[in-house]
């Protein structure tokens, strides 16, 4: 067994003996005639109380799930900007607030820039730790939902997404923009754009820290973990050239052990945000996509 | 049936009768608050070319307000200076990469925002709607405020050359440019991207996309407030200030844009009142407005603008 193995398992047997306790409450305001909004409070790895928001399409289920992992902001979104509402029509959509984030930010409220290497140098107390156990009750608790289909479970969003994929049980797809753990310590020097300037100003600092930071970057590692993801995976790569295109995250798309789709960014959110919610749809077997499109994007 | 054309559309928008009344008197309000502003180095995002700082200083209601500042390291002599606005529910970046390009800058986090959510808190989504039925209270009222004494903070620093300031931001940022523009006559050139907070009224039955759906989440709610909630945001419209533009002035807009409809892009551009104004759609992108290819026409404008002075001055 690995250092990563071990540290995630560990985790894994702490979060199980952590009861999620959910509190599920209808929200008025952001329920419409074809969905029901609710806030759901519940607990994780610590224990720590989480805060997301629960989308139920009106109508006879079961429906496909799109799970929004934890992403990197201090926002919790109801899904993501851009999006258009009737999503919320034929998915039941869960976003989750990662500890740190706002509605989950009391004891621990995060920074950003800041959360990435807030205690980076000690791998046990990491918040991202916490985070992926977070990610993993949310998954957890999606799908004890009778309104979802569990055979059409998406899992969106960065690195988060696809380590909850890892390491979760259900997901039967995911989506992924890695962002903060793909061969991060390698990286980082070849950037001064954040997130991961956040490693060069921490070592800047820090300098006697390095291998301290290599150590726990390497539990987050994707291509580590990618063997353990059997969901069909989208990998949503930079734009060719860029610091994370598909070259680049070959080391990983080939590690994943479900079916790959790679795709590169086209430098537009249009381009890029419709081919993901094509590829959603066609997983899901929702055959007009037209119709759950924004309007700016429909044909 | 085919979309229309964006530049086509033409807005609901109408510019209250006491607007300028209103504003003038939210500014006298504000001026009666000293700035008070607080430079704290920022030694882990510091490096030998650039220097960061976390700044705070008081706006309206003695909110305090934080801020990224970053600027070259030894550099002598004045530096333009460029304010960048922040997008809605993103947090405000550190802005190194204008000071390498060699500009002070300062990131604004306005009320509500990380670090600056103190004192008013309403939280994602709420800040769109947060008392939008009463325009001496609606969110957006301080929030203003709150970008445009970024504005006085450059002016404070010795190192900043008071005739080379400029604004920038996307989405929301693009739409505090606007009113920045307007507002502050200091600004010397602003570059506003995919601009939000500009037709409101048009942008929620164009779109049905967050966070323009907050204010239809609130108006299925409440139907009946309807009139006051468009009262309130004629005030706080970007096309209601836009006349009040003087300074150059481009504006890029994605003809695909889910989050801030292109027809209404089009709509604030007509109405800016500055002679020297530029607009760039991007056919095939959204809301990035076509970031990618446009950076390099916001790089060359502001280097006309802000830095080509100095070279005058030399």
């Amino acid at each position: 067994m690995t250092a990563m193995h071990d540290y995630w398992q560990h985790a894994l047997d702490e979060l199980s003996r952590c009861p999620a306790r959910p509190e599920i409450e209808p929200l008025p305001l952001r329920s419409t005639a074809f969905a029901t909004l609710y806030g759901v409070r519940l607990s994780s790895l610590g224990p720590y109380r989480l805060f997301g928001y629960l989308s139920i399409p009106n109508g006879a289920g079961p429906f496909p799930a799109i799970y929004y992992a934890p992403k990197y902001q201090s926002v919790l979104e109801i899904i993501p900007q851009g999006t258009a509402n009737l999503q919320r029509s034929r998915y039941v959509t869960f976003s989750l607030a990662g500890r740190g984030q706002r509605n989950a930010d009391s004891p621990y409220a995060a920074m950003f820039p800041g959360l990435f290497t807030d205690g980076i140098d000690d791998a046990a107390s990491y918040p991202f730790r916490g985070i992926v156990a977070d990610s993993i009750r949310g998954l957890e608790f999606l799908l004890t939902r009778r309104e979802v289909d569990s055979a059409r479970v998406v899992v969106a969003g960065n690195d988060v997404a696809l380590i909850t994929a890892a390491l979760g049980k259900g997901a039967t797809h995911a989506v992924t923009a890695p962002a903060l753990f793909y061969r991060t310590a390698e990286l980082a020097p070849k950037t001064q754009a954040y997130p991961l300037e956040e490693i060069n100003d921490y070592l800047r600092l820090h300098p006697a820290r390095a291998g301290a930071v290599r150590r726990t970057l390497a539990n987050f590692d994707l291509v580590g973990l990618a063997p353990r993801v059997t969901a069909a995976t989208l990998v949503m790569a930079g734009a060719p050239g860029s610091l994370l295109d598909a070259a680049a995250l070959r080391p990983l798309t080939a590690a994943l052990k479900g079916p790959v789709t790679v795709y590169e960014s086209q430098q537009s959110l249009y381009k890029d945000g419709l081919y993901s919610e094509r590829w959603m749809a066609e997983r899901c077997a929702i055959a007009d996509v037209q119709s759950i499109l924004p309007e700016h994007w429909r044909e | 049936m085919p979309r229309a054309l964006p530049a086509e559309y033409r807005s609901k928008v109408r510019k209250p009768g006491d607007f300028d009344a209103f504003w003038g008197d939210v500014m006298r309000q504000a001026s009666t608050v000293p700035l008070e502003p607080e430079m704290v180095p920022d030694p882990l995002r510091t490096s030998d070319d650039i220097e960061t700082f976390q700044v705070f200083y008081a706006s309206i209601d003695h909110v305090r307000i934080a801020a990224w500042y970053c600027r070259p390291a030894g550099r002598a002599g004045r530096a333009p200076a460029i304010v960048l606005l922040p997008g809605y529910q993103m947090d405000p970046p550190i802005p190194k990469e204008w000071a390498r390009k060699g500009y002070a800058a300062l990131s604004v986090a306005p009320r509500g925002k990380l670090r600056s959510n103190r004192q008013f808190n309403p939280g994602y989504p709420n800040l769109l709607t947060h008392n939008m039925v009463d325009r001496h209270t609606y969110a957006y009222r301080g929030f203003y405020v709150d970008t445009w004494r970024g504005i006085d903070f450059l002016l404070s620093r010795p190192e900043v050359d008071p005739a080379r300031v400029g604004v920038t931001g996307s989405s929301q940022g693009g739409g505090l440019t606007i009113t920045t523009a307007a507002m502050r006559p200091e600004v010397r050139a602003a570059s506003a991207g995919a601009p939000y907070l500009c037709g409101f009224v048009d942008a929620i039955e164009l779109t049905h996309t967050y966070p323009y759906e907050e204010i239809n989440d609130y108006l299925r709610l409440n139907p009946e407030r309807r009139a006051d909630v468009e009262e309130t945001l004629a005030y706080f419209d970007g096309i209601s200030f836009a006349d009040r533009i003087a300074c150059p002035i481009i504006v890029n807009v994605g003809l695909q844009d889910n989050v801030c409809p292109p027809e209404t892009g089009y709509a604030l551009f007509e109405r800016i009142g500055s002679k020297d104004k530029h607009l760039y759609p991007y056919d095939g992108h959204g809301h990035d407005a076509g970031r990618a290819r446009h950076t390099a026409v916001v790089d060359a404008f502001f280097a006309r603008h802000l830095q080509g002075a100095s070279e005058v001055r030399r």
